[in-house]
């Protein structure tokens, strides 16, 4: 596929990074309330976590699919995946430890997330 | 004849720390990386639009002015050159403008800056394209 010499990469990207500025940022929000920050409540925003989430996982699956093997292959992808699962895990499995466990990992997981999401660019082999 | 822009970029670029910053292996990926997620952050805090987190806003924008500075530093001539690096500018310009004017219509203020915003996403995706 073409798409990575394209105008098509790019936008679709921005759109991603669109998405994260949306989802991550209301989470983020969120866990910082619940462990006891004297911040309002994103919950009148879920539209926006919802959408920003729905965005960042659509556009991620079209840029794998635009070029499998090179995803397959990078080292900051492949460290990503399994911290994105278990940032996931943090909005429903992982609650059962309690808000404020949840809250925390939440916290440094898609830290993580986004730190690994940018170094894909950095390790092309 | 001299253009003050594009003299201050040439000046960087004559810079020690241009040169640091740009043969370092982990620089720019680490300064980048922090500006990706202060997006994050001042994403979250400008779409909840409550004063409480005014400063929130604040360490999000400052955190997104320094590392975004460094990036520039890293590679000044080639960002003064970019056509993407001229619209995300002027795009942040534009919302420095809307946001210290005294708001008239906030709701439509609101609107513009948001649009905006997408703006200054896309064509910073953009500038690593060209």
């Amino acid at each position: 596929m073409p798409l990575e010499n394209s105008w098509i990469f790019p936008v679709v990207e921005s759109i991603h990074v669109i998405g994260l500025a949306a989802f991550v940022g209301t989470v983020v929000l969120e866990d910082l309330r619940t462990l006891g920050l004297n911040i309002p409540g994103t919950r009148h925003l879920k539209a926006w976590t919802i959408a920003g989430l729905a965005a960042i996982l659509l556009t991620g699956v079209v840029m794998f699919l635009s070029d499998p093997t090179r995803y397959r292959h990078n080292p900051a992808f492949r460290l990503k995946i399994p911290l994105l699962v278990l940032a996931l895990a943090t909005q429903g499995p992982l609650r059962r430890f309690g808000p404020r466990v949840a809250a925390v990992l939440s916290l440094i997981l898609w830290t993580c997330v986004v730190l690994a999401a940018r170094a894909i660019a950095d390790f092309d082999v | 004849m001299s253009n003050p822009l594009f003299e201050f970029a040439r000046w960087l670029q004559d810079t020690s720390l241009r040169l640091d910053l740009s043969q370092s292996t982990w620089a720019v990926p680490i300064i980048g990386a922090i500006h990706v997620l202060a997006i994050a952050w001042f994403g979250g805090s400008v779409l909840v639009n409550d004063v409480r987190l005014r400063r929130f806003r604040w360490i999000g924008i400052s955190i997104l002015i320094f590392t975004g500075a460094l990036l520039f530093w890293s590679q000044p001539l080639r960002l003064y050159y970019s056509e993407f690096f001229r619209a995300k500018m002027l795009f942040l310009l534009l919302i420095a403008v809307i946001t210290l004017l005294p708001a008239r219509h906030a709701r439509l203020a609101m609107a513009v800056s948001l649009a905006l915003w997408a703006g200054v996403i896309l064509a910073s995706r953009g500038i690593a394209y060209r």
